[in-house]
């Protein structure tokens, strides 16, 4: 019998080993394998289910097959929060877009001036959702900030908040506002990590700014641009405090967003059954948007 | 060229916070008859501040803001480093559904589930406590995810020569992994910290008692107390936004890496 040298890797890749993996392992996931079976997965199958019953916490859900969609097709509440949050979420996302790649692009470029303005322009995406919504309650009140501005050029005071074809608007001011340092700062490190070499190349060959900007700088940002497009979109699809804050969703519906709709319906009218078909509409909505968006913008990109 | 530049980013910039300096301006107005002014009165401010620790509810939520935040932080770290490391570094049956579960919930959000995930809580005798806040958010998909691709790029050697030298696994975890992991961990405390601190739609479901209102919750309230003037209102916005604030300031960097995950590639 010769003697063979044991090297340590087959040693640690034994069967011991294998045993310990799955020991340890199975302890470290078991209270993510609980957690996500109770909170995420369980709730989101008796979801499914409760869309297709009748539900009002009392009793048990009676199966209704596809009344609550059947419903839904012809509520118009449903469909005004439809239009809403259609309207709020493309009212925000672009401008928050648009003015954060103006303001990523200058403020991206090095020095400690530009690092400093980058500390500040953090401080909006930071604040708490609930904090600056009471701010701008007070900034769109009859006497507040807004209507300031607008009378140093001689514009009359209006009633953001309880007009119904502004209040949407006052909403959608203050998600730009909220959006744009956060989507300011993603797209400032985005440009950061863009390859300085074809910069160099472009600019010895001669190509302005604009030209740059179009032909190289939004091209190769395009995954950041798609990662900050898809957070903003569905963040605005599924955003709640805002309309129940500034608004409670008056007047008259202007502002009742889709969230706000399901809450109500579920938590306020107790219709269980229906407020989880919402649900499900919101999601499929959320996932097929993501989707497209994906598509779209990766479309002609390898990998 | 330079210049021009510098000059109107500042002026972006200050347009930018013009919202939050009328918040430290309201904070400070003494009646609700002129919110445009642009006046700062710090000794009001004070007066607002101390009456705001004084009566009410609001040291109250001020606490329960804290213990949420707080404690799901600490708890989001703890069990999302395990599973996260689990998932990257050892073979254990289930791991691949458990993987292809926490993918699916990070296309899911709260408001998709909100109804059963009251009903399962309703039904732990959860409603009106702390842990019926705590426990449903005690952890994230994205958070999982986040440590499992730091702990994919652990390197290899270190935690093999750990191995030969006879170290357990959950040694090996606690000694190797987890100091290795620390940036990916204070990234996801801070974002954590930050989104429960700013969670009003879930204990605004399952809290009724008012004594258990967190500040998002606390706050939306004080806005209809007939005897809450909008200087005081505004005051207690401006304390709310404060620990976010000093948190991000301090842990800048791990703010910038959370926020950035995904967006940049490597």
């Amino acid at each position: 019998m010769s003697l063979r040298l044991v090297p340590p890797v087959a040693q640690v890749s034994g069967k011991g080993q294998r045993w310990a993996e799955a020991r340890t392992g199975g302890l470290l996931a078991l209270p993510a394998a609980v957690y996500f079976l109770v909170f995420w997965l369980v709730p989101f199958v008796a979801a499914v289910y409760l869309s297709f019953t009748s539900y009002d916490f009392a009793g048990t859900p009676e199966w209704t097959g596809l009344d609550n969609y059947r419903r839904m097709l012809g509520d118009p509440g449903f469909w005004n929060s439809a239009r809403v949050t259609a309207a709020y979420t493309i009212g925000s996302v672009v401008p928050s877009i648009v003015l954060g790649l103006a303001i990523a692009v200058p403020l991206s470029k090095p020095g400690r001036y530009n690092a400093f303005l980058r500390g500040l322009v953090m401080i909006p995406a930071a604040m708490p959702l609930v904090a600056t919504s009471m701010v701008w309650s007070v900034i769109f009140a009859d006497k507040g900030l807004a209507n300031a501005l607008i009378g140093l050029v001689g514009v009359e005071p209006k009633p953001w908040l309880t007009d119904e074809g502004l209040a949407l608007w006052a909403l959608v001011i203050m998600t730009t506002w909220k959006h744009l340092g956060l989507f300011v700062i993603i797209l400032t490190a985005g440009l950061q990590g863009l390859p300085l070499s074809v910069f160099e190349a472009a600019a010895l060959d001669g190509a302005g700014p604009i030209r740059v900007f179009y032909r190289i700088t939004l091209p190769l940002l395009r995954r950041t641009l798609l990662f900050v497009l898809v957070i903003a979109v569905v963040g605005a699809m599924q955003s709640f405090v805002p309309a129940f804050l500034l608004t409670k969703g008056g007047p008259a519906g202007a502002t009742e967003v889709l969230p706000l709709y399901l809450w109500a319906t579920g938590f306020g009218f107790e219709r269980m059954g229906y407020a989880s078909a919402i649900a499900m509409v919101l999601l499929v909505a959320m996932l097929a948007l993501s989707l497209v968006q994906f598509r779209v913008l990766r479309g002609g990109e390898d990998g | 060229m330079k210049a021009v530049r510098n000059t109107l980013l500042t002026l972006v910039v200050a347009v930018l916070l013009l919202p939050v300096y009328a918040m430290f301006a309201v904070s400070s107005a003494s009646d609700a008859t002129d919110l445009g002014g642009f006046g700062f009165d710090v000794s009001q401010l004070g007066a607002h501040v101390s009456q705001l620790f004084d009566q009410g509810g609001f040291p109250l939520y001020l606490r329960n803001s804290l213990i949420l935040a707080l404690g799901i932080g600490v708890l989001e770290v703890i069990f999302s480093s395990a599973a996260g490391y689990a998932l990257a570094q050892l073979r254990f049956p289930g791991s691949r559904v458990l993987f292809a579960v926490i993918v699916g919930t990070l296309s899911l959000s709260p408001i998709v589930v909100l109804v059963p995930m009251y009903l399962i809580v309703k039904e732990l005798g959860w409603i009106n406590s702390y842990q019926g806040m705590i426990v449903p958010f005690m952890m994230s998909a994205f958070g999982v995810f986040l440590v499992r691709q730091f702990a994919l790029a652990l390197p290899h050697e270190l935690l093999l020569s750990a191995r030969v030298d006879g170290a357990s696994e959950l040694r090996i975890f606690v000694r190797i992994g987890v100091p290795l992991l620390r940036p990916a961990l204070l990234t996801l405390f801070l974002l954590q910290f930050l989104a429960q601190w700013d969670n009003l739609l879930w204990p605004l479901i399952v809290a009724n008692d008012p004594g258990l209102w967190p500040l998002p919750v606390g706050l939306s309230q004080l806005q209809t107390e007939y005897d809450f003037s909008i200087g005081l209102v505004s005051t207690a916005a401006l304390i709310t936004a404060v620990p976010p604030l000093v948190l991000m300031f301090l842990l800048q960097r791990y703010y910038v890496a959370g926020l950035t995950l995904g967006g940049v590639r490597k």
